[in-house]
């Protein structure tokens, strides 16, 4: 790590942590690019050739030209001052896979142009830049992602926006720490490992009995936990209504799994194997509980019921 | 809704096609002004590169090989090379600029390949007023640089497909917002001396040298600085007749006039009628000359004298020992009738009616033609001058002072014959070479000539403008005679000692015939405004940035007050700038502002609300905290509520309802203190 990259860091760990982010004379930064730089050297030219000439025309030309890019540097200023920032939660992902965020940029003043958003540091996987226009008193959204390469509370990297426009001869930007964590689960187990053998619900032979055969199974309209694919869409074309299959033999069998259960071992493979469980036991239909150590999840279904477990193994210590 | 395929074609173009092609129509049209007098070669070249590169937007293709563009900057190089045997020099720069500029749109790749044709562009910009600074070309560069300006902010745009409008009006408002930016450096920025020597095509100024080359220079820039003032003690010559003699040219190679070193030295000279005594003022001209009246036999340094050394070469021309770098007063006595040199023929008079052998043939032709006229044939040398005055005033020749350059080896030819226009030197040259070419002995005499039409106290003021060249032909009985070509072809240029008129153009000839009323207003209207060009953009100088530093109230401008000047509004500009940045960081969204005020007022009433609850959630916590007794006030945050995020939502917060719940706020606050038990306790 390079002295520069470090005083950076240094410099932006002063930054506060939050969650809006208004952009003002105080945490905007400008400086003339490396565009910038080669347009003033062409102005000291033009302003040479028009001494060695006598050209009045000259002259004017290079001051207005000296003028124009004085005021696209308000201009580039104001692109970016007034704005405000706000980060909406992104939904939890496994670790490993792209985790999207999304940047909303609210504009109570005149049309922005040429925006980019992107993380601080650069060279990290998944989306890095995005270029977005913000209308007149509008609205816009970035979505940008990051990889989390553990299970677990991750904090958001800092952001950046940044603009050249109009002319790119300065660039302004402003760094911004959200603070909001971003949950990544387990990453599951790949290839999918076989389901541990459901237990029956004592007391329920028959029902267990009759689910052979899948013909039985009914409907009944949907409730809150039921996962979107236990939902008869052809019924609901139909109906209008949402309608469940009613799985009579989900409610005969109860799965549980287990941590002891697993192979013994380092614990990641282990809430890996889970988490690939999880999904599993969620696709077949059938009630499921998770046993911890420490944590118990009674058994059920529904999505609800799946990222709570899943919460529960990226958490779980 | 359009008919028109082409324009529908246009809107639905991929955005990059459009832009390349936008960028490509202002490059031609920056460069366009050039092919009036660039080598057909390059002029062919850069048209049909841009062509090509059109056609490859337009049809999406790859951009040709490094290779490709390598070897037709070489073939460029080498026909440049051929042509003008240098690379450097201004006709080879602008040459190698237009084609660089050409092909830089073929390499088009990377966004800093994007830079560089801008920056290109600007300065391509700035070449085209080596050769003209006329208005209409001030007009198409003006288009040029808010064209070139749009397609940097296009080049900047890189969401979806941004109109042209949106980033034109965005170029606009950088540069109109720069207009004033722009004005106070143009009347402030110190105008100083060319840092190093001019290679020699450079725009030329108006003022005396020691020698002249016709066609070398394009255009004359006015300098309106004083050469020298002179006040005449009894009586004032009429304008005409004011001629002050510099250098005599009587040496032609072709190509330059110069004085002649050996010289007959009798002056053999006659002063006919009374003189006039003057005094004169004399700027330092850094020439080993005095301009003198014509003819002025002596002159008288004055009581204090000076350290000059004087000296009558034998054409009448007043020399000095060395540069005069120093103010001089000088009085003397003219006499405006004369008879100056031999009235016989003497051989040191075949001098005079040389010239080189093999420059301006069809001159030469011209001259013979005229020679063999039936009413010339056997007319006294004085017939034939008249005979070429009245070709000068009869014929197309247009007095200018832009009249391009005459680059050919015959450029006497090219004037005389082709082109017709020129200032008092084009006139003065072709009327000398003429004269010799009819065998009348003739030379040039450079000086100055008239005056301001105002007198400031008695004295004529003479400026660097006043600057101008005549012939003198001899005549058998008369001597050397005055002959002043440029009288003929532009009167007032001598009678009033003004600069020129522009020329009448094809237009102006057609609406003068048509509607001469009309013509003669718009001729009246354009004159005006090509007096105010040149005054207030083409000869802003020195001199005119001391007067308005004058009328500023500064009594001796210096250099330095300029620089101080400019310095300090500068400063000022920043200054202001920075106390808008700081005003501006205090600022805040009324809303926002109204809610720090909102959550200020419920904290004295013991309701801690975090700064970023809305009303809504504020009014529960008032509920919550103050119980029944805040009901009202919570009521009054629902209906703020409501303002803000409600439909319809207001734009700006209500100041009713701040005065609303200010006063609520405060009424609660009594009543708590009224109670006791304060409402801390009623939780």
């Amino acid at each position: 790590m390079g002295l520069r990259s470090r005083l950076a860091a240094w410099w932006h760990s002063r930054l506060p942590l939050t969650d809006t982010w208004m952009l003002g004379q105080r945490n905007i930064y400008i400086v003339p690019t490396r565009g910038g730089a080669s347009f003033a050297g062409l102005l000291m030219l033009m302003l040479l050739a028009s001494i060695n000439y006598q050209l009045n025309l000259g002259y004017v030309l290079a001051f207005l030209l000296t003028g124009a890019a004085a005021v696209s540097m308000h201009i580039t200023h104001g692109m970016l001052r007034g704005l405000t920032l706000r980060l909406k939660h992104g939904a939890p992902g496994p670790a490993g896979t792209p985790a999207l965020l999304e940047v909303v940029i609210s504009n109570p003043g005149r049309a922005r142009y040429a925006l980019a958003v992107r993380w601080r540091e650069r060279g990290r996987e998944g989306q890095s830049w995005v270029a977005v226009d913000v209308p007149a008193g509008g609205q816009a959204t970035a979505t940008l992602s990051i990889v989390p390469a553990t299970r677990g509370w991750h904090t958001v990297p800092a952001l950046v926006v940044e603009t050249g426009f109009p002319f790119g001869f300065f660039r302004a930007w402003t760094v911004w720490r959200p603070a909001t964590r971003v949950l990544a689960w387990p990453r599951p187990e790949h290839p999918v490992p076989a389901l541990p053998v459901a237990q029956p619900v004592p007391g329920e032979q028959a029902a267990l009995q009759r689910s052979a055969g899948n013909e039985l199974e009914g409907v009944r309209p949907w409730r809150r936990g039921d996962s979107l694919r236990q939902v008869v869409w052809k019924k609901v074309a139909r109906s209008g209504e949402l309608v469940s299959r009613d799985t009579a033999a989900a409610g005969s069998r109860e799965l549980w799994l287990d941590w002891a259960a697993t192979p013994h071992g380092a614990v990641e493979p282990r809430l890996s194997r889970l988490a690939a469980w999880v999904d599993s036991a969620e696709r077949a239909g059938i009630a499921w509980g998770l046993r911890l150590p420490g944590v118990e999840l009674a058994a059920g279904q529904g999505d609800a019921h799946r990222r709570t477990a899943l919460e529960q193994l990226a958490v779980w210590e | 809704m359009s008919d028109l395929p082409w324009l529908n074609r246009w809107r639905h173009l991929p955005r990059d096609a459009r832009d390349t092609l936008f960028q490509l129509a202002v490059i031609a049209w920056t460069i366009a002004p050039h092919a009036l007098h660039l080598a057909p070669w390059c002029v062919a070249l850069a048209v049909v590169i841009l062509l090509v590169r059109a056609r490859l937007a337009l049809n999406a293709a790859a951009l040709p090989s490094r290779w490709t563009l390598l070897a037709v900057l070489l073939l460029a190089v080498g026909l440049t090379l051929a042509n003008e045997r240098t690379l450097l020099g201004k006709e080879a720069g602008v040459t190698m600029l237009v084609v660089l500029m050409a092909l830089k749109t073929l390499e088009l790749r990377a966004r800093r390949d994007a830079m560089v044709v801008f920056l290109l562009g600007f300065f391509l910009v700035l070449t085209n007023f080596l050769y003209s600074q006329s208005p209409l070309v001030a007009l198409a560069m003006i288009v040029s640089v808010w064209g070139l300006l749009t397609a940097l902010a296009l080049a900047h745009m890189p969401v979806g497909t941004p109109a042209l409008g949106t980033a034109g009006r965005v170029a606009a408002r950088a540069a109109l917002l720069g207009a004033p930016i722009m004005l106070v450096l143009f009347l402030l920025f110190p105008r100083i001396a060319p840092l190093w020597g001019l290679p020699n095509d450079a725009g030329g100024r108006t003022g005396l040298s020691g020698s002249l080359t016709l066609g070398g220079v394009a255009e004359l820039a006015n300098d309106d600085s004083i050469a020298l003032r002179v006040r005449f003690l009894d009586r004032a010559p009429p304008m005409e007749a004011m001629y002050f003699r510099g250098p005599v040219l009587s040496e032609f190679d072709g190509r330059d006039w110069t004085r002649r070193r050996r010289m007959d030295p009798v002056p053999q000279t006659e002063l006919l009628g009374r003189p006039l005594s003057y005094q004169m003022l004399l700027e330092p001209s850094r020439l080993a000359l005095l301009p003198m009246l014509e003819l002025t036999p002596a002159i008288d340094a004055g009581p204090r004298g000076t350290d000059f050394e004087f000296a009558l070469r034998p054409d009448q021309q007043w020399a000095t020992d060395r540069p005069v770098d120093t103010p001089l007063q000088l009085s003397a006595q003219a006499w405006t009738r004369y008879r100056l040199g031999p009235t016989t023929p003497t051989l040191a008079l075949r001098d005079d009616v040389d010239l080189p052998p093999g420059f301006n043939p069809r001159t030469m032709v011209w001259a013979a033609e005229l020679r063999r006229r039936p009413d010339l044939r056997d007319a006294p040398p004085r017939a034939l001058v008249d005979a070429v005055l009245a070709h000068i005033r009869e014929g197309a020749y247009v007095y200018t002072l832009t009249p391009g350059l005459y680059d050919t080896a015959d450029s006497i030819d090219e004037f005389w014959l082709d082109r017709q226009q020129g200032f008092c030197e084009h006139f003065a040259t072709a009327f000398v070479v003429v004269m010799r070419a009819l065998d009348i002995p003739a030379r040039i005499v450079t000086g100055y000539q008239g005056a301001d039409p105002q007198v400031v106290d008695g004295w004529h003021v003479v400026r660097q403008s006043n600057a101008h060249a005549w012939a003198e032909v001899w005549l058998a009985g008369q001597g050397w005679v005055r002959v002043d070509p440029t009288a003929a072809v532009a009167p007032e240029r001598v009678q009033l000692g003004r600069g020129l008129l522009p020329p009448r153009g094809f237009v102006a000839g057609t609406l003068d015939s048509v509607n001469p009323a009309l013509a003669a207003s718009l001729r009246a209207f354009w004159e005006r405004m090509d007096m105010r060009w040149s005054q207030w953009v083409l000869n802003y100088s020195r001199t005119r940035q001391f007067d308005l530093l004058r009328e500023l109230g500064i009594e001796a401008p210096r250099w330095e007050d300029l620089a101080y000047a400019l310095i300090g509004l500068l400063s000022a500009l920043s200054l202001a700038g920075a106390g808008w940045a700081i005003w501006d960081r205090w600022r805040q969204d009324p809303w926002q502002r109204q809610q720090r005020l909102v959550a200020e007022r419920l904290a004295r009433l013991g309701v801690a609300v975090a700064p970023h609850h809305p009303p809504r959630a504020r009014a529960a916590l008032v509920r919550q905290v103050l119980g029944p007794a805040g009901e009202t006030l919570a009521r009054t945050l629902e209906r703020l509520d409501h303002q803000r995020y409600g439909q319809p939502g207001r734009h700006r917060p209500d100041q009713r309802w701040w005065r609303q719940f200010s006063a609520e706020a405060a009424g609660a606050a009594r009543a708590a203190q009224a109670t006791p038990a304060g409402p801390a306790s009623s939780r």
